[in-house]
């Protein structure tokens, strides 16, 4: 720093950056100030222009990202766990729609699709396990030999069945979503050949089937789905209205994720199942049971089930907590309606569409195109809308996928990079400034006061940097109690890593203070009866400036990476704030490393851009200022 | 030098003494309470009453509810023991009992204290012997393509994370390459002896110490590198070669006396931070080492085992820093001569 004698004034450095206009350019060559040679020096580095850079639109993006990608802490979903990187959920084949469409079964994350040449298409994100793929489908069906009649896709299996009633299952089948068999009823029904099928729909882990003749059949898994319909009302059980017959008086089922209910021949809902205390059942408005009101349609969300009746009016019953009772105005009656895993869609007798329900992937938000297009056909499933219109186009709505995955909550991993991003750097940024200002005060005490009160300072100084640095943030994170939320939690973290990471910057500090009141120019000033303030002002701070901001640029990587790795231990910020420290605490282990790379690798991958960039910056910044260190 | 390493150790002695009480501070912070859980047992058999009577009657007894300083000094072993009436703390080699383990302090911390003294002594040989010679090659070959190269990429070492440095070598060295195992200490079940059980564990123990070794060739190969340049730039080395000295003899034995001091303050902060980088790396992959069990005892808030664990940090660390003055003394004679 011995070249850098002169204080660079505000004034001077900015004429220095932007010099002045005038002059020419001998004269503008000698008059460099200090400052103008470091910001020149800096900017040929193409590395550190390059650091600067890189991390400029980093800092961009975690600052101003949040603002379009708000992050809701409580949200997680188990059906969108550990999803790859994608956006093609809802892509249908360009084979599929030139051969047009005859039938489409939206599941969770993944399409099924009959084309009119009674070929079935798959796609979007189909994996159900590291064996299992929705995407491998009976050979015979993709080749359009066999005559499907119905498909239907469920969480995580797929049924097709052809005129001749044959069964296809694909995906998995651990709890027997495919043992078809395993329904007397139904087997007696496939052995007379009198069967004829009216709907198929594929459910969380169970299969459900309904015959022309209203008789309801259900496989599967028998724990978590009510299999099996009652053949009679309730009377044991109080129900004050006489008895009915549900099989064989079936009209429609919609299915939510673990249960369902059926629309009766007679205009009538009713919940068919064991539970009954599901709040289908027990919240099943009184209108729709006692035939009050005459239902044309129905359709189940996960927790709820809706209902039209033939006024038009839109019912909604269940345990829905996601927006799906809050049913909009709508320009004309319904005549039909769909359901999806949280939402709503309906299909006005104008040929207008409306959804509403959870919008967070936009499976609310119909596209205006929709609204104007003739729609002749409308499938909706999982977070997925598919309008087919006249023309045989297919306008979609909902979520298309994840750009970076998701991981084990189901929680979108770029929205969590994104906003992670932000609040590693505040507390990096914070505590970086924490930690300079204890150590420039401290430092600066110590140098200026020397003796005694030095003595004091360096030895606290060295108890502090002589004990090993993460043990001790561990134990002082671990001080902190249960009870204080996370925000104070991480201003208490700024704070842990800010007083525990001042020594470097104080030991900086004093031995720069020391070295410059040595030097023989401010011994010169002393003797021209300069005051002793206005060479600390004009000679001695401008020195440790310049070096400060250096060791501030190192240090704030350095807070990063500690804040991080805190995070990462389960000490720092804990989840369900997202840093990028934390977000890779789940990782550790070689299954989520192999199978799931999305979860570590992009987090992982900012991060260390970030942090080479913020040292690309600090040695470019080291380089810039003192021209001896050229290369070192 | 006698007297040097005499005021040394003095020094150290009065530190570990205002650090140990400082830690001792710090985990009274830590919710904890032995005589609550010493009673925990009786507390369905006894009254409300009789059971807080007999807890009130155990914390005087064991002296919970004295000064932090009286408290400190029976722990350390300056003071005798409210029960027993005899010295018995850290100095006489009672570190406590482990309310986690339900065993002493000592016992629970002698095996992992093996292992990861094992991991640090063999990742500092393996760090230095690498890194040194690469920072002298580099040195010797400033601006050259493959020395830019290798500034490059250590750049990256000192960047990124230890953490995710390893969990990049697990993914392509344990899952990809399948050279080594993904965690683990040592091949389960194993039955080797000697030489060959020692050869199972550093094969286990190989890819923590690359990753070690990668996150310690950014910072100490970059300084190596940087003071023997500022030593090469020196007019001795000048006059060396200028005399005809062989440039072998110039670089070891000339510029490298000269560049070792610099390097020497340098493995000080070293030195700490491998032994408390260990911690992470010993979480990554699954290691019973000291770092492991110290977050399992925080997350048990076991306070006099974390207090145990966080001694032997303390002691290494003022190890560490006690050997680096004397090795200070022993490369820069002037440091003999003014201290």
């Amino acid at each position: 720093m011995g070249n850098q004698k002169k204080a660079p004034r505000f004034s001077g450095i900015l004429k220095g950056m932007f010099g002045t206009g005038e002059g020419n350019f001998l004269e503008e060559e000698a008059l460099q100030s200090p400052a103008r040679v470091t910001v020149r020096s800096f900017f040929s580095r193409p590395t550190a222009v390059f650091g600067l850079v890189v991390f400029v639109l980093i800092f961009l993006l975690v600052m101003i990202g949040p603002r379009y990608m708000p992050i809701d802490l409580g949200h997680s979903d188990s059906n969108l766990a550990n999803i790859a990187p994608g956006c093609h959920m809802m892509d249908i084949p360009g084979e599929m729609l030139d051969e047009g469409i005859a039938d489409i079964a939206a599941g969770q994350t993944y399409g099924v699709g009959l084309s009119n040449a009674g070929k079935i298409y798959t796609w979007g994100y189909t994996r159900v396990s590291n064996a299992i793929d929705l995407r491998d489908v009976p050979e015979e069906l993709t080749t359009g030999g066999v005559n499907v009649r119905h498909m239907a896709a469920g969480n995580d299996h797929a049924v097709a069945i052809d005129r001749d009633n044959q069964f296809y299952f694909w995906g998995s089948n651990r709890l027997n979503q495919h043992m078809y068999q395993s329904n007397a009823e139904l087997n007696r029904a496939l052995l007379l050949g009198n069967l004829e099928i009216k709907q198929l729909e594929a459910g969380n882990q169970f299969t459900a089937l309904l015959d022309t003749k209203g008789n309801l059949y259900l496989w599967g898994n028998a724990s978590n789905a009510d299999l099996g319909c009652r053949q009679s009302e309730r009377e044991t059980e109080g129900m004050d209205h006489a008895p009915r017959t549900f099989q064989g008086n079936i009209e429609k089922i919609a299915v939510t994720s673990n249960a369902y209910v059926c629309l009766l021949k007679d205009g009538t809902v009713a919940y068919t199942g064991y539970q009954k205390d599901s709040p289908l059942n027990a919240n099943l408005p009184a209108q729709l049971q006692n035939g009050s009101v005459k239902v044309v349609d129905i359709a189940a969300s996960s927790q709820c089930a809706a209902a039209v009746d033939d006024t038009g009016r839109v019912w909604v019953w269940g345990a829905g907590t996601r927006g799906e009772k809050d049913v909009p105005e709508m320009a004309d009656h319904p005549v039909k309606i769909y359901g999806g895993r949280y939402h709503f869609t309906a299909l006005l007798q104008n040929g207008g569409v409306v959804s509403w329900g959870d919008n967070m992937y936009g499976q609310a938000a119909v596209p205006a195109s929709v609204q104007e297009g003739q729609i002749v056909n409308l499938f909706c499933g999982g977070y997925q809308n598919y309008a087919v219109t006249a023309r045989g186009e297919v306008k979609t709505w909902g979520l298309k996928g994840f750009l970076c995955g998701t991981d084990e909550q189901g929680r979108d991993i770029l929205s969590r990079i994104v906003n992670g991003g932000k609040i590693t750097m505040t507390v990096g940024g914070i505590a970086v400034v924490i930690a300079t200002l204890i150590g420039v005060i401290l430092g600066g005490a110590a140098g200026y006061f020397g003796g005694k009160t030095d003595l004091i300072i360096s030895r606290a100084a060295e108890v502090i940097g002589g004990m090993p640095f993460l043990p001790f943030a561990l134990i002082l994170s671990a001080a902190i109690p249960k009870e204080v939320s996370n925000t104070q939690r991480m201003y208490i973290i700024m704070v842990v890593l800010g007083a525990l990471s001042w020594v470097s910057t104080f030991r900086l500090v004093r031995a720069q203070i020391f070295s410059q009141r040595e030097q023989e120019y401010v011994t010169a000033a002393k003797a021209l009866g300069v005051k002793e303030s206005a060479i600390l002002r004009r000679h001695i701070l401008p020195n440790v400036m310049s070096v400060l901001l250096v060791s501030v640029t190192l240090d704030f990587a350095t807070c990063m990476l500690t804040e991080s790795t805190l995070s990462y231990l389960g000490f720092g910020i804990t989840a369900p704030t997202p840093t990028w420290g934390n977000m890779l605490n789940t990782c550790n282990d070689s299954i989520v490393i192999q199978q799931y790379w999305w979860r570590w690798v992009f987090p992982a991958a900012i991060f260390g851009l970030c942090t080479v960039c913020i040292n690309l910056i600090g040695d470019g910044l080291r380089d810039a200022m003192d021209p001896r260190s050229n290369g070192r | 030098m006698a007297k040097y390493i005499a005021k040394r150790l003095v020094y150290i002695v009065l530190v570990f003494f205002v650090a140990s009480f400082l830690m001792y501070c710090l985990f009274s912070l830590i919710p904890s309470d032995p005589a609550r859980s010493q009673l925990e047992g009786l507390k369905q058999s006894l009254k409300p009453e009789a059971y807080q009577q007999m807890y009130q009657q155990l914390r005087e007894r064991m002296g919970l509810d004295d000064p932090l300083v009286v408290r400190y000094a029976r722990w350390i072993g300056c003071m005798p023991d409210k029960q027993t009436g005899e010295l018995d703390g850290v100095l006489q080699g009672n570190f406590g009992y482990s309310l986690m383990r339900q065993k002493d302090c000592l016992e629970v911390i002698k095996t992992p204290m093996a292992n990861t003294i094992l991991l640090n002594v063999f990742s500092t040989i393996l760090t230095l012997l690498v890194t040194i010679p690469l920072g002298i090659w580099c040195a010797v070959h400033k601006g050259r393509k493959l020395d830019q190269g290798v500034q490059a990429f250590t750049i990256l070492g000192y960047s990124l994370p230890q953490y995710i440095i390893a969990l990049i070598f697990i993914y392509v060295f344990a899952v990809l390459l399948r050279w080594f195992p993904v965690n683990g200490a040592a091949t389960p079940g194993n039955p080797y002896t000697g030489l060959r059980a020692l050869l199972d564990r550093l094969y286990y123990m190989a890819l923590p110490m690359l990753v070690a070794l990668f996150g310690a060739l950014g910072g100490m190969s970059r300084y190596v590198r940087a003071s023997m340049i500022e030593a090469l730039s020196m007019d001795c080395i000048r006059t060396a070669r200028a005399k005809g000295v062989r440039e072998r003899v110039v670089i070891y034995s000339h510029a490298w006396r000269n560049a070792l001091l610099p390097v020497v303050t340098s493995i000080i902060g070293w030195f700490l931070s491998v032994f408390s980088g260990s911690v992470v790396l010993e979480n990554v992959f699954g290691l019973n080492g000291m770092g492991s069990l110290y977050i399992k005892a925080l997350n048990a808030s076991d306070a006099e085992l974390c207090l145990a664990i966080q001694m032997f940090y303390t002691v290494v660390a003022l190890l560490g820093n006690l050997i680096t003055d004397l090795a200070y003394g022993i490369v820069d004679p002037r440091i003999r001569v003014n201290r």
